[in-house]
């Protein structure tokens, strides 16, 4: 039974409305997925020299043993935010002759095809092969696969478990990783607590308890159990939803206010990503952008030209402008039509677009302004980037937006949802990250660097000063385009 | 808005076409819709009927004619919406806000305060039968039936010139199509609404609608004006048909 439920769920796939449109699009999704996964390859093959940087004093095994735990820490607040259960698929099935028992078991296998679950052995089994294997022999080798499988399956149905029970949103999950880095900064840096000697009594006594793989492989069939229960006795409509949430409220922004019909808009586009799975988790991602700049200008060599600041403050201060402008008029192509016939101009809905991005972007300038610990040559050129954001690529962004016909469903989740992603957004990335370097880098050839800042600055103004006519020029291909919009975003 | 316009013709159709690959969905060649008319459309799945409000909402684009509105032309001239309410598909409802919020959000747009919005709903609490306002509930978690019934009064509350409602008796209750029923002709009566609905339930458009059209394969095929015989007369049409 199980089987015929998965091969519906391949034909599902491939006989899906815009399996034709997308394949090329999965196809590049797959790509990148691959090589996202050479990348864990390739970390994983220098695991052991990545152990002896971080802890010199230490052997390799018992290092990898003090922080098997930090990964399994970080593998389930991952899966919180980006797990899901396939569970409405299986909708037409609850009333058929089909045992709940027999769905409740489909739904827990189909759920296993998952990275999250693959990514542990890509990353580990290269380590265990070259370093556990010859130095500690085949019975160690054998007792941490078995502990990194039960970890994996264990992560895997708790998450799956709790995500279901109580509902998790972004702050909760901010928190914990806010906790899980203070542990790590407690004990690595400050020596205060041992998180890893917690992590080493999980893994670095095998020799002498054997039975902790079984022990291990134990709690993991158990929390399957538990989960397989759990679902089974809760395997209706209204209840395989993530859980319950608590009466709407609505939280309104005076500030825009000022701002009239544009302001009311922005107010309701705000309601649409916070009330919303796909674009709250665009702008979550916004929020990790912003310690972008930590991975350049940590590193010395970095820190002295002026690309890494121009190409973190493009993302810093822009990332909402790419990530979420990318989709834009999608996210409201289910009442699209609405907007149309409504007594909105198209004048206001451009302006309340800009609102936003302007919003956005200054937040970002603005909260990022501690990186002036790395200079202040960094906060000039973050400046620099911020008007060229919100002077250049606002317009370019909405200038493909008029472009971009697919329609987005706003309630499934982002993660691995390629819903919406088309050509505009591929051909509408190369402009938004090549223009400013265009500008930059000649200047810097002829040995003037500071006059390409100088010349991206006064840019971004000009486009800021000049506004309303890109606005007009907006407006005037919107109206060219609103039909083939609108059509597009009417196909489901 | 001219005089003689304004009582004469509220919405005109001109030699109005649409075509979808080699197949013409709409062609009209003249309709006048006076002001304060009520009118009812009928026809069969595919007919064309929400390709037509569609058109008339300048949702598609026309392949040739024109929809005139108060003697503008819908596409150039946007000034349609400030008069004009509409309500096809749950595409015309923002899901994400509670049915208070999207009627806030709509009032807005006409310069209407909360108080004002507050006010209007008052008159609809039996419509709404105690099962959408006040409920916490977003829209997109309201049952389809509830999500017209915000979806039609969202448009009552824009207090429109011309009304625009594509199948409003489907999927809610007996008492609840009686209520809406009562409330189209009471606007028609006391405001002078222009009104268009579509629909297929014979009774209920005979009752409300003082002219109706029906319509085939994109032409109307019928134009009366609504007496004791029209019932009969479309009944006889639709049984044929089979």
């Amino acid at each position: 039974m199980t089987t015929t439920l998965l091969r519906h769920q391949w034909l599902a796939f491939w006989r899906s409305k815009n399996t034709g449109k997308s394949i090329a699009v999965r196809v590049v999704m797959a790509v990148l997925i691959l090589y996202l996964f050479a990348n864990l390859l390739v970390l994983s093959f220098f695991l052991d020299e990545v152990l002896e940087n971080l802890f010199p004093e230490m052997e390799a095994i018992p290092a990898f043993s003090a922080c098997l735990l930090y990964y399994f820490l970080l593998d389930i607040l991952m899966r919180f935010q980006l797990q899901e259960l396939p569970t409405l698929s299986v909708k037409p099935y609850l009333t058929l002759a089909v045992p709940k028992h027999q769905i409740v078991n489909y739904l827990s296998v189909i759920s296993l095809a998952s990275g999250f679950n693959l990514a542990p052995f890509i990353l580990f089994t290269p380590f265990l092969v070259k370093i556990v294997l010859p130095q500690a022999g085949f019975f160690m080798f054998a007792a941490f696969s078995l502990s990194i499988l039960a970890f994996t399956l264990f992560n895997h149905f708790f998450s799956l478990w709790l995500k279901r029970k109580v509902n998790l949103n972004a702050w909760y999950m901010l928190a914990f990783m806010a906790v899980i880095g203070l542990l790590a900064f407690l004990d690595f840096r400050l020596h205060l607590i041992s998180f890893s000697a917690v992590s080493t009594t999980f893994f670095g006594h095998f020799a002498s308890s054997q039975v902790l793989p079984a022990l291990y492989l134990g709690a993991a069939f158990f929390m399957y159990l538990i989960n397989f229960y759990f679902l089974k006795s809760n395997l209706y409509l209204d209840e395989l939803r993530s859980a319950g949430t608590a009466k709407k409220s609505g939280t309104d922004i005076p500030f825009l206010n000022h701002f009239g019909r544009p302001g009311d808009l922005v107010a309701t586009e705000l309601k649409l990503i916070f009330r919303n799975k796909r674009p709250k988790s665009a702008v979550l991602m916004c929020v990790f952008f912003l310690s972008y700049g930590q991975i350049f200008y940590n590193n010395p060599e970095a820190g002295t030209g002026y690309f890494a600041p121009i190409f973190c403050g493009m993302f810093i201060t822009g990332i909402f402008i790419i990530n979420y402008g990318q989709f834009m008029f999608s996210w409201q192509s289910s009442h699209f039509d609405g907007i149309l016939t409504s007594r909105i101009s198209a004048q206001d809905f451009f302006k309340s677009k800009l609102l936003l991005f302007t919003i956005f972007a200054t937040i970002s300038f603005v909260v990022t302004l501690p990186y002036v610990y790395f200079g202040w040559r960094i906060i000039l050129v973050h400046f620099i980037m911020y008007l060229w954001n919100i002077g250049v690529n606002t317009v370019l962004v909405l200038y493909f937006a008029n472009r971009n016909y697919r329609r987005i469903d706003l309630s499934k989740s982002a993660s691995f949802n390629w819903e919406g992603v088309g050509a505009t957004q591929w051909i509408l990335s190369i402009p938004l990250l090549i223009s400013p370097f265009l500008v930059f880098f000649p200047l810097q050839w002829l040995g003037y660097p500071e006059a390409g800042l100088a010349v991206l600055a006064i840019t971004g103004l000009a486009f800021l000063i000049t506004r309303q006519f890109w606005l007009n020029k907006l407006v005037a291909i919107f109206k060219e385009k609103r039909y083939m919009i609108a059509e597009g975003f009417r196909n489901l | 808005m001219p005089k003689a316009l304004e009582t004469y013709k509220m919405i005109e159709l001109l030699s109005l076409k649409k075509i979808y690959s080699g197949n013409t969905v709409v062609e009209i060649p003249d309709l006048k819709i006076a002001k304060g008319e009520t009118v009812g459309l009928v026809g069969n799945n595919g007919a064309g009927k929400t390709t037509l409000f569609r058109m008339m909402l300048d949702l598609i684009r026309c392949d040739a004619g024109e929809v005139l509105s108060a003697g503008n032309n819908v596409a150039r001239n946007d000034s349609w919406k400030n008069y004009t309410a509409a309500y096809l598909d749950e595409g015309f409802l923002i899901d994400y806000l509670t049915p208070e919020e999207y009627f806030y959000f709509v009032g807005s747009l006409h310069h209407l305060s909360k108080t004002d919005i507050d006010e209007a709903l008052g008159q609809f609490s039996d419509f709404f039968n105690g099962e959408v306002l006040d409920r916490g509930k977003y829209i997109r978690d309201l049952s389809k039936g509830n999500q017209s019934k915000v979806g039609v009064v969202s448009c009552l509350i824009q207090k429109p010139q011309i009304l625009l409602l594509d199948e409003p008796f489907a999927n809610i209750d007996p008492s609840t199509q009686i209520r809406l029923k009562n409330i189209i002709a009471n606007v028609n009566r006391q405001e002078r609404v222009t009104t268009l609905i579509s629909s297929h339930d014979l009774n209920h458009v005979t009752d409300v609608c003082q002219r109706i059209l029906l319509m085939e394969k994109g032409l109307i095929i019928k134009d009366i004006q609504t007496n004791n015989n029209t019932l009969e007369e479309l009944e006889h049409y639709f049984s044929v048909l089979q």
